[in-house]
């Protein structure tokens, strides 16, 4: 592989990490979420342009769309967690409570 | 030379120079009521000579000079019908008013706005001559309108009462359902004989005349207080006596009757219209002088009483005799406006008293009152050769010699004998008898306006029954000849019901009060009627609107259907299968290593 396709895929490393691995808010494991979809985006656009695969175009931008859609959710149950809490540390989410 | 169409127009127009007067503030001063007064005296004398006129040479007149407009094919314009009809209810209702004003010249005294009184008074009458001069029915429905905003205004006058304010609503919005049916009969007729003119209608005589007709007699049902839309009535007379005097007994709410009576030609040809008419004002008179039969206000009572006659001259015009129901109407006016007079003499003289139960033995303290009560009270029972003979044996005797609805016929009889009783009712309680008034009373019956007025309705109620009868040209003729109990039919139902009602008021008198029985409470709740309807129907209603507008369309079908229910489902299904303690970081740890062994085992296993 290049070298470009190595560090994007690098980024999307790194940011799975952050994801699985942090200490107590929330909201730093939704920001290594974003983080992922855009290195996702970056690599796709990278591959689709350099093949001249012109039909696949469209997808970077619905791969998009529906990352849009779920950090819409990923932020709503932040909310949620914050009207109940105040703070969004995971510590919090021990009570399975409605 | 003929000064008929010139005269006429003079008593009507003489009549609008007091409400001009406004214009040049000339009405601020005390003397105004009086000018009131004596201009309806002279508009009254000048409006018997085009009478005597018409009853002589028997010349009906139509005075068509303004034209308004014309919209497209209809013809609109200022166009007065002086036929039998108009001609003589004019100087009647004239005369009434006269002795109202006067009669109100003492009973309003001491009120401030005394002028604004006899301004609303002048209003009246104004679009009263409006409503029976019209030859079209645009002008008439100008009169009907006009008719029924004074009312308005006049039974709110003490605006300070709240049920003044209701009464005043209650008999606007029932004065509207009637308008419903006019403004349909004036639609039928502009689309099916494109005009509005009578002359025009009854020259065409359309055949399916259903629908306009069924229109016709729903105002009438609405102005007129038939059974259906008339509590309004007996509220009314939350307004000053004079009010009820000139509108609710004489003038207003003959007005739908005036109207049934303009279209004569056209339910001559209309045998279920008749019927409907017939059965409405049968049912009408009944109820209505049941429900008088235990009231103890005495306004009430005469309002009721006034139902009943109402509903005695529907019942004439269900029978095809639209001249008997006319010489009805005027001969009611005479007794109707005096009773109310008398009663408003009373009422002033007990210190504002309405009830009846707590007056009594004024026979001998009121004694110009108690005769014209007695002679009114007696015309109104129809006793031979008073006025209200004329009219109302008349009645009787055709309703039983036709061929016609016999359980209309009965109720028609039963009402007559109740019309006794109610009235010996209120000559008992009100006259004979100890006092059951306060000792320290206001009794004083000797104002010269009092007096004059009541003097003059007096003479009328004995007299204008021959007189009117003698000088009309005949019209339908009268049935002459019918078996000896038929013609005896009214008179034996009446002294019936006087007999009956004074034996059982003397046995019954010092008996001890017992707990009111079914039938004393329905007559006494007006039939349960206003109770009803004026609370089930608005509640459905409105209830309804907002189950079907908000609750239904917003709440539940965008609200609850998807969204909520779904929300709802989850929550309570993962409550319950749930086993989960929310160790987020352990469960994020366990996948990132899964992950990495995972990869590490698959790349480097060789």
């Amino acid at each position: 592989m290049s070298l470009a396709h190595i560090n994007i895929f690098l980024a999307f490393t790194v940011s799975l990490m952050g994801l699985l691995m942090y200490r107590s808010h929330l909201m730093s494991s939704l920001l290594c979420l974003e983080g992922m979809m855009l290195s996702l985006f970056v690599m796709a656009t990278m591959v689709v342009l350099n093949t001249h695969f012109t039909l696949a175009s469209m997808m970077p931008i619905i791969l998009l769309v529906f990352a849009a859609c779920e950090a819409a959710l990923g932020l709503s149950l932040l909310v949620m967690v914050s009207n109940t809490y105040g703070v969004d540390h995971v510590q919090n989410l021990n009570l399975l409570q409605c | 030379i003929n000064m008929f169409s010139s005269l006429m127009l003079a008593s009507l127009s003489v009549l609008t120079l007091p409400i001009m007067s406004s214009i040049l503030n000339t009405h601020k001063n005390s003397t105004y009521p009086h000018h009131v007064k004596n201009i309806i005296s002279y508009a009254f004398i000048t409006s018997l000579i085009p009478t005597m006129m018409f009853i002589h040479s028997g010349q009906e007149t139509i005075i068509s000079n303004w034209h308004w407009v014309t919209i497209q094919t209809l013809k609109l314009s200022l166009s007065f019908k002086l036929d039998y009809f108009s001609m003589i209810f004019v100087p009647v209702a004239l005369f009434v008013t006269w002795s109202i004003m006067e009669f109100s010249l003492w009973y309003m005294h001491s009120d401030p706005y005394i002028t604004r009184f006899f301004k609303y008074l002048l209003t009246f009458l104004i679009t009263m001559m409006i409503l029976v001069t019209a030859n079209n029915l645009f002008q008439l429905f100008i009169g009907w309108e006009g008719v029924g905003i004074m009312s308005f205004l006049l039974i709110g006058w003490w605006y300070g009462r709240t049920d003044a304010n209701t009464a005043a609503l209650q008999a606007i919005l029932y004065n509207r359902i009637g308008d419903i049916g006019f403004i349909m009969a004036m639609a039928w007729f502009l689309f099916n004989a494109n005009t509005w003119d009578l002359q025009q209608i009854f020259m065409l005589d359309p055949n399916l005349t259903n629908l306009p007709l069924l229109g016709l007699l729903l105002a009438a049902t609405g102005k007129s207080a038939q059974f259906g839309l008339h509590p309004w009535l007996p509220s009314a007379m939350e307004g000053p006596t004079p009010v009820s005097a000139l509108l609710h007994s004489s003038t207003m709410v003959v007005a739908g009757v005036f109207l049934l009576i303009r279209f004569h030609p056209l339910m001559e040809n209309n045998k279920t219209i008749q019927s409907l008419t017939l059965c409405l004002g049968a049912i009408t008179t009944l109820f209505t002088a049941i429900c008088a039969l235990t009231q103890n206000d005495i306004k009430k009572i005469i309002a009721f009483s006034t139902s009943s006659q109402l509903g005695l001259m529907i019942v004439t015009i269900g029978i095809n005799q639209p001249y008997l129901a006319f010489l009805h109407i005027c001969t009611h006016a005479f007794f109707k406006a005096m009773l109310f007079m008398c009663s408003g003499s009373i009422i002033h003289s007990l210190n504002d008293e309405q009830d009846i139960r707590k007056m009594g033995g004024l026979f001998n303290a009121m004694p110009f009152t108690t005769t014209s009560l007695i002679i009114g009270s007696l015309a109104l029972t129809g006793m031979p050769f008073l006025t209200g003979f004329y009219s109302k044996d008349l009645i009787i005797e055709t309703a039983n010699t036709s061929y016609t609805n016999a359980w209309a016929l009965l109720m028609t009889l039963i009402a007559t004998s109740l019309t006794a009783v109610y009235s010996t009712r209120i000559i008992f309680f009100a006259l004979l008898g100890q006092p059951r008034f306060l000792p320290l009373t206001t009794i004083n019956e000797n104002n010269p306006f009092l007096i004059n007025s009541i003097k003059r309705l007096l003479i009328g109620s004995i007299f204008a029954g021959f007189f009117i009868s003698n000088n009309i040209y005949p019209t339908t003729i009268p049935e002459m000849t019918m078996p000896i109990y038929m013609k005896l039919t009214a008179l034996t139902v009446t002294i019936l019901g006087f007999t009956l009602a004074l034996e059982l008021s003397l046995i019954t008198h010092n008996l001890k009060l017992e707990h009111p029985t079914n039938m004393f409470k329905f007559s006494n709740l007006l039939g349960y009627y206003p109770t009803i309807m004026h609370r089930l129907p608005p509640l459905a209603n409105l209830s309804m609107s907002q189950k079907s507008a908000s609750l239904l369309l917003d709440s539940i079908w965008l609200e609850n259907i998807l969204p909520k229910s779904i929300s709802q489902f989850q929550m309570k299904t993962s409550i319950l299968i749930s086993t989960q303690k929310g160790q987020i970081k352990l469960y994020f740890l366990s996948f990132l290593i899964t992950l990495t062994l995972s990869m590490l085992l698959f790349n480097l296993h060789e």
